[in-house]
């Protein structure tokens, strides 16, 4: 385990102590403990469990990247069929 | 800095002709497919609309982009290279252009983006054609000269430095317009390759970065050279180095991932910064190029200021020069010249920034400005007087368009406090609280870290009509002046 820092929203500023605790001192940065050898895209600090959450967790970093592009594709292509839907169903009424 | 570009001309009143109004940017909103609803507008610093692109369009399905595109008057098959822009900028590779054209890399200083560029009047226009894989940008944009220039003012000719020689080229197209081989100007020949160039138009001084070959060799030369001519008003690159009032260098060895990523900037005060993206990191320093006389401090450690700086923020696996020539490290300034930006994505092809941005008076005073994006980014270009913004495309259906802005004070070059940095917010009571606070921050030099905020512009794209906008660089912002309408006063 290893100390990160985050930003007020919970997403990863910095892992140096320097640059972290003039971050915290200044109300602007969250310490927190994070699992080593995690890329640091996949790590969040949770504001409402207080914890780091990590994406894909039990994946390697292969396998997040490839897991990851097949929610965004699977995503966009929801989004899309609502925009078909919903269009059909303005058009219907 | 506001005073310098009256310099130009006999009179001392006369406005540089190259001197823009405030930045524009180019906004693409494009339904999913892109075959049914697309917009095009062009907006200024304060998020007005400005000229008269080709329009809107809906529901037609005769064509890709309806011929809004430039390019689609001579493709083969109308379909202008593919059909999706929305996709979500991941782990694709320059090759997939349809989401490179949304990454960080698509834009520098130059006024000219590498993919997709607009006029002022809104016409797109696909800068690299059929074979984008061999143009320019993707093979030898990394020569180009990292240029610092007076108020308004972007690079309006396009120099290249490599091996002992300098060209001038036409904007990005591929043709030389100009040659000098400088070699018999060098006081020092062991590196052969010139791998990073800055010029600093205020001082009329060119700082070389030289190494032993274009890979990641960690000899270095840097040649400086102070001419009494400027470069960008030259007829021929030889009249700058006909004029030069002193040249020196020093020798020293970097640690370098790829030479083709060092990023060169003159500071106004003779301080230079040199940074570069090394493996997911970055690493910046600061040397002393004041005349010191020839044969004088001629080691790296007699010039250099404190020591290497590696990038204080959050990384995480992101390309470089080493992973492609197209992904060298990228430098912008803003509007008013005062700071500049040396920056390279956060996540893999263009997701994200990790930037030093280091006031142009001082290179010296420098901070950290991190962005950690893994999908759905925008380029940065330049805004407002003092800033920057861009990075963000998430999906604008019911939602504003928002954007990742952040400004400087101009005045603010003392490397020895603070360095405050203005954001905005998603919300009114976020950029206006009700009470006394800075929007923004103060940052310790060196080590501070500017976690960017996003904020809102207030920029519709209406409701079910998913779309993710595209942010493209405008080639020319109009004249600078009151008859600009555009122009945000000062």
């Amino acid at each position: 385990m290893a100390t990160y820092y985050f930003n007020l929203k919970g997403e990863p500023a910095t892992p140096f102590t320097v640059s972290g605790e003039e971050m915290v001192s200044k109300g602007r940065g969250i310490k927190a403990i994070a699992p080593e050898g995690i890329e640091a895209w996949r790590l969040s600090y949770n504001l409402s469990t207080k914890a780091v959450d990590v994406a894909y967790e039990g994946l390697s970093e292969e396998d997040a990247i490839a897991k990851k592009l097949e929610d965004d594709v699977a995503e966009a292509a929801a989004t899309l069929q609502a925009e078909k839907d919903a269009r059909a169903a303005n058009e219907a009424e | 800095m506001s005073n310098l570009s009256k310099l130009f001309g006999s009179s001392g009143s006369t406005t540089d002709p190259r001197k823009e109004g405030l930045p524009l940017f180019g906004m693409w909103g494009g339904s999913s497919d892109s075959n049914t609803q697309m917009q095009f507008r062009v907006f200024d610093s304060n998020f007005r609309v400005t000229g008269s692109p080709w329009g809107s369009t809906c529901d037609t399905t005769t064509n890709y982009r309806f011929g809004i595109l430039a390019d689609a008057s001579h493709a083969y098959n109308m379909k202008d290279h593919g059909d999706n822009f929305h996709n979500n900028l991941t782990t694709e590779g320059y090759d997939s252009w349809t989401n490179y054209i949304k990454s960080l890399y698509q834009i520098d200083q130059y006024p000219h983006c590498f993919h997709y560029t607009a006029s002022r009047d809104g016409f797109v226009t696909w800068q690299s054609y059929h074979q984008f894989t061999s143009s320019f940008e993707y093979q030898v944009g990394w020569t180009k000269l990292n240029q610092v220039l007076p108020e308004g003012i972007r690079p309006r000719r396009t120099f290249t430095n490599r091996r002992f020689t300098m060209r001038e080229f036409m904007g990005n197209s591929d043709c030389n317009c100009d040659y000098y081989n400088y070699e018999s100007h060098l006081l020092n020949t062991d590196q052969a390759y010139a791998t990073g160039t800055g010029y600093n138009e205020m001082c009329k001084m060119l700082v070389m970065v030289h190494s032993g070959n274009e890979s990641t060799n960690t000899s270095k030369t840097i040649h400086i050279f102070k001419s009494s001519v400027d470069l960008n008003a030259t007829t021929r690159i030889k009249d700058f180095f006909d004029n030069l009032e002193w040249t020196e260098y020093f020798t020293d060895t970097w640690t370098n991932q790829n030479v083709k990523d060092w990023t060169v900037v003159v500071g106004n005060n003779g301080w230079v910064g040199f940074g570069l993206k090394q493996s997911n990191s970055k690493r910046y320093g600061v040397f002393d190029c004041n005349q010191k006389g020839v044969g004088v401090d001629t080691t790296g450690a007699s010039r250099q200021w404190s020591t290497w700086h590696d990038f204080a923020g959050s990384t995480t696996t992101s390309y470089g020069a080493t992973n492609g020539h197209q992904y060298y490290t990228k430098f912008q300034t803003t509007w008013d010249g005062t700071w500049g930006m040396i920056y390279s994505p956060y996540y893999y092809y263009g997701c994200g920034i990790n930037a030093f941005c280091m006031s142009i008076e001082n290179p010296r005073k420098f901070i950290n400005i991190n962005q950690t994006k893994s999908g759905r980014a925008n380029p940065y270009v330049a805004w407002g007087r003092t800033g920057f913004h861009g990075g963000w495309s998430d999906n604008c259906d019911s939602e504003v368009w928002q954007t990742y802005a952040f400004a400087f004070d101009p005045k603010d070059s003392d490397h020895t406090i603070d360095t405050r940095v203005y954001k905005g917010s998603t919300s009114g009571e976020g950029a206006m609280p009700d009470n006394n606070s800075l929007v923004g921050g103060d940052y310790a030099n060196k080590t501070g870290v500017c976690s960017l905020d996003a904020m809102r512009t207030g920029l519709h794209g209406g409701t079910q009509t998913t779309n993710y906008p595209m942010l493209m660089g405008i080639n020319w912002w109009g004249s600078y002046g009151k008859g600009d309408a555009s122009y945000g006063g000062k």
